[in-house]
């Protein structure tokens, strides 16, 4: 990410959670956040708390963040600054890719986007008044594989299934992309019948990810393998002479120490692939699918 | 909104079976989750029925944020943003690692630039040794640095979540400091019992090791390990060893600049802790690699076995440069009343030192301190020859002649060292380090300063940790002058100073260099300047001609001490041996001859030390 694409991450992080966004300069944005963004950014839950409870109106902070990575004479992450104003303390702080806060923003939209519903708007002035449009309700999920040794490397993978006639698209968020979507149901729309459930929808996408899968090379977990077993062969040689000690407490301890190498042999290469659902959400499509 | 509801709702009764034992299952998922990893390891996600997508690979599905999506459909909302939704996504692409092998690390950590070496020794230990590895880099060449990326790497591949790091106590606060700015690592020291629940501790091995710390972190499992200073780790026997042998670890670190103190034997133990079988049972490794305690035979057999788990960066290997040094012996002429002291003092060394034939080597060397005290300041010699007087009994005629001495002392109006300090630290015009070796002077040094108008700051041993953090930061933003009496107890990074004036000097040239190694380090950008401040016709000019002119030690290349110095001190300290010289010696012109053949011995270890590295 360079330092123009952080800035529109965060200018749309700032737009959807509603912050007033004060000034604005290329590399630098100034910025009071709402009460949303102030919960999720500032790490502040006595206020918050004390808020609540008091039901005092909330005074959030005021950053000013510029995009620009630090540069490496500098040898450290900017450190934080204040700027004294008569409005109030405004932060000072770098966002780029690496940093802290940018780190944050992601795991904030991680969790603040996982699950939605949406219904797709019909162009205006557009059909009979009086007609009703068909809307298929699709599932739509964005998965990520990792591929997992010693080693990780992932994928991801954006898919959606048509409730109503089980139809699959590989490529669900493409669909998606240029469409106006919003969380009301619009005027003069039908949602068709589903033939399928969340829940099947769900199972049938996993199948056909399994499916997908299961057609991968495998050469990478074939190599894990190899160096398990080999791990597993060194250790042996080690632990199997001490094993045949006639005293039985030594004995004992070297099988835990034993088992426990092998454990931890396992643990870090035993090749597996994790399949994590990112978020999914429900989407009313024009038409019937 | 509500419209949707209903469509869904038929399906629901058909699928009941199936929905209650998936949700049994999360259920009992969960579950697993909680007995097996209490601490929250990464990697230790365990599906209760994992279908195999392969003969060798299991598919796990983590379905945690459909079910949310289920639940929330059941009760209609509350739905999250579009735009956020969207953002998720893109922090995922963004964040996505598409290689398994080539490191993301470097391109995460925009504010400072690891050198190659660095970066080429984290890219094997990942790649090629499979993250367990003894990173032995000769000292300056930042091995800190090589373990943060390793580090760095396997948070952002979420292979690590929860990692341990043990140290010396004085070092817990800087490698937090280091992970936390130069990585975005958020390491915290272990102070309270709490601390231990963050993800990634940095501990010193003594409290790690204490209970109730030792059975909590026994019970733990780590998805690594790092250990800074592993040569302690080298005895088989001791707790540390055992106790970082229990350690339930997947990846582990060992650093250490010297893997092989004395025996061959320790870097057996060693590797045996990270890889056991490497090198083969006990009894292979005795036979197949040993040919007497301290070599090796089947060399290249050994060097193959232990490439596979250390890497050893040497300075020789080029590709990292230092900057230069500088030293110039600032020879001074003491004033009368000084020299009278002096004198005197010698005097009472001799005629002491004369009497009391059978005395032992401690008092020898509290008698020489005299000596070298006088040299530094008349505070530093006048305490010690209060607390002498304090020591001899009341009817020893030596009371007298030390009252004799501190009136000697009460003549002395002026320091010389200090106004030449003064005069130098005027004309370099810039940051400067005054180190001293004595309480006393340091504190004379600084109330002199202060009257003439330079802003100094203290440094010392003592101190605790907040407050030399404290000191540095002020000598950083507005002193000019830092007066330091230790410079041992890592952990003070002063690159941006370049300039050091010694005001006495240590006898051991190892205590010489850690002052020098301050500041001349990786990120030195400036050639280093050293001043030597020499007393003429006193033992300080015999300690400066042995380590200036005789060993050259202030331009050995960094690091190249430690081997010669390791040599020696295996017989007797250094200090000692000068200090028996000294009293030994009848006048100067013998003292310098036993010098000399004293530097020569040094220059001796130093090719041995070469001809061992060569091998």
């Amino acid at each position: 990410m360079n330092a123009k694409q952080v800035q529109k991450f965060v200018q749309a992080y700032c737009d959807s959670t509603g912050c007033h966004i004060i000034e604005k300069s290329p590399g630098r944005v100034t910025v009071k956040l709402s009460p949303d963004a102030d919960r999720a950014l500032t790490n502040r839950p006595y206020y918050w708390s004390f808020v609540d409870r008091t039901g005092s109106p909330p005074d959030t902070l005021t950053y000013s963040w510029f995009f620009e990575a630090p540069s490496a004479q500098d040898g450290q992450s900017s450190p934080l600054s204040y700027l004294m104003t008569p409005a109030g303390r405004i932060i000072q702080e770098g966002v780029y890719f690496g940093s802290r806060r940018l780190q944050q923003l992601f795991d904030v939209v991680r969790q603040g986007g996982r699950c939605v519903t949406l219904f797709e708007e019909p162009s205006r002035g557009m059909g009979d008044p009086l007609s009703s449009q068909p809307y298929t309700a699709w599932l739509g999920a964005n998965f990520k594989v990792s591929f997992t040794c010693d080693m990780r490397r992932e994928e991801l993978h954006t898919y959606g299934i048509s409730l109503a006639t089980g139809v699959i698209d590989d490529k669900f968020m493409d669909r998606l992309r240029g469409r106006k979507l919003t969380p009301r149901l619009p005027a003069n729309v039908h949602l068709l019948r589903n033939g399928l459930s969340l829940r099947k929808g769900m199972t049938q996408l996993e199948s056909t990810m399994e499916r997908k899968l299961k057609n991968a090379d495998f050469a990478w977990a074939a190599e894990a393998e190899e160096r398990r077993q080999d791990e597993l062969a060194r250790i042996g040689q080690y632990y199997e002479p001490l094993l045949k000690t006639e005293d039985e407490a030594q004995r004992k301890l070297f099988l835990d120490r034993f088992e426990q190498r092998q454990a931890e042999i396992d643990w870090q290469y035993r090749p597996r692939v994790t399949l994590t659902t990112i978020n999914c959400g429900i989407f009313h499509l024009p038409g019937i699918h | 909104m509500q419209s949707f509801e209903p469509a869904l709702e038929p399906d629901f009764a058909e699928n009941s079976v199936e929905q209650q034992s998936l949700s049994s299952a999360q259920e009992h998922q969960t579950d697993q989750l909680a007995t097996s990893a209490p601490l929250g390891s990464a990697t230790t996600f365990i599906d209760p029925n994992p279908r195999k997508l392969h003969p060798l690979v299991e598919l796990h599905i983590d379905r945690g944020v459909f079910e949310e999506l289920d639940r929330r459909a059941q009760r209609n909302g509350p739905w999250d943003d579009w735009t956020l939704y969207q953002m998720a996504l893109e922090a995922e692409e963004t964040e996505l690692v598409t290689d398994f092998h080539d490191l993301q690390c470097v391109k995460l950590l925009p504010c400072f630039e690891p050198l190659p070496h660095q970066v080429e020794t984290a890219r094997k230990v990942l790649q090629d040794m499979r993250g367990r590895a003894i990173l032995a880099d000769e000292v300056g060449l930042g091995k800190t640095i090589e373990a943060g990326l390793i580090l760095k790497e396997y948070l952002i591949r979420g292979l690590v979540k929860r990692a341990l790091i043990l140290v010396p106590a004085s070092l817990v606060l800087q490698w937090v400091r280091e992970l936390n700015s130069k990585f975005d690592i958020p390491a915290v020291a272990q102070k309270k019992e709490y601390s231990w629940n963050n993800d990634i501790v940095v501990a010193s091995m003594d409290t790690a090791k204490r209970e109730p710390n030792r059975a909590m972190l026994l019970d733990a499992e780590f998805d690594m390990l790092i250990v800074d200073e592993a040569h302690k780790l080298k005895n088989k026997r001791t707790s540390n060893y055992q106790f970082v042998n229990e350690l339930r670890k997947k990846y582990c670190l060992l650093l250490t600049a010297t893997p092989v103190q004395n025996d061959l034997s320790e870097l057996y133990n060693l590797i045996t802790l990270l890889k056991p079988g490497q090198l083969g049972g006990e009894g292979d490794f005795a036979s197949n690699f040993v040919r007497d305690r301290r070599v090796p035979k089947n060399e290249e057999k050994l060097q193959e076995a232990l490439s596979q788990v250390m890497i050893r960066n040497r300075r020789s290997d080029g590709g990292v440069h230092f900057t230069e040094r500088h030293v110039t012996n600032v020879p001074l002429r003491l004033s009368p009343e000084e020299m009278a002291l002096y004198e005197g003092v010698t005097a009472y060394v001799r005629t002491h030192a004369k009497a009391e034939t059978g005395m032992d080597l401690t008092s020898m060397l509290s008698l020489v301190t005299l000596q070298r005290e006088v040299c530094s300041s008349r505070d530093a010699v006048f305490l010690t020859l209060i607390n002498l007087f304090k020591k001899t009994g009341e009817e020893s005629p030596l009371r007298a002649r030390i009252w004799e001495l501190v009136a000697l002392i009460k003549s002395i109006k002026s320091n010389t060292k200090a106004q030449k300090t003064m005069e130098l630290v005027r004309s370099i015009d810039d940051k400067v380090i005054v180190f001293t070796e004595y309480r006393a002077t340091q504190d004379y040094l600084l109330k002199f300063f202060k009257e003439h108008g330079l802003s100094a700051v203290p440094y010392r041993g003592g101190m605790n940790r907040g407050k030399k953090d404290w000191m540095m930061d002020l000598f950083r933003k507005r002193a000019q002058v830092m007066v330091a009496t230790e410079a041992g107890g890592e952990g003070i990074n002063l690159q941006f100073c370049n300039h050091i004036i010694n005001f006495d000097l240590p006898w051991n040239p190892m205590r010489v260099e850690q002052r020098i190694g301050r500041v001349h380090r990786l990120g030195q950008s400036k050639d280093v300047r050293i001043f030597n401040l020499c007393t003429l016709g006193t033992i300080e000019e015999h300690i400066v001609h042995l380590l200036h002119e005789k060993i050259n030690m202030f331009e050995l290349v960094i690091g190249e001490l430690d081997e010669i110095i390791q040599q020696l001190e295996k017989e007797e300290p250094l200090e000692r041996r000068i200090a028996q010289m000294v009293l030994e010696s009848a006048d100067g012109d013998e003292l310098r001859r036993r010098m000399d053949g004293f530097g020569e011995k040094l220059l001796g270890g130093k090719q041995r030390a070469e001809q061992e590295t060569q091998r």
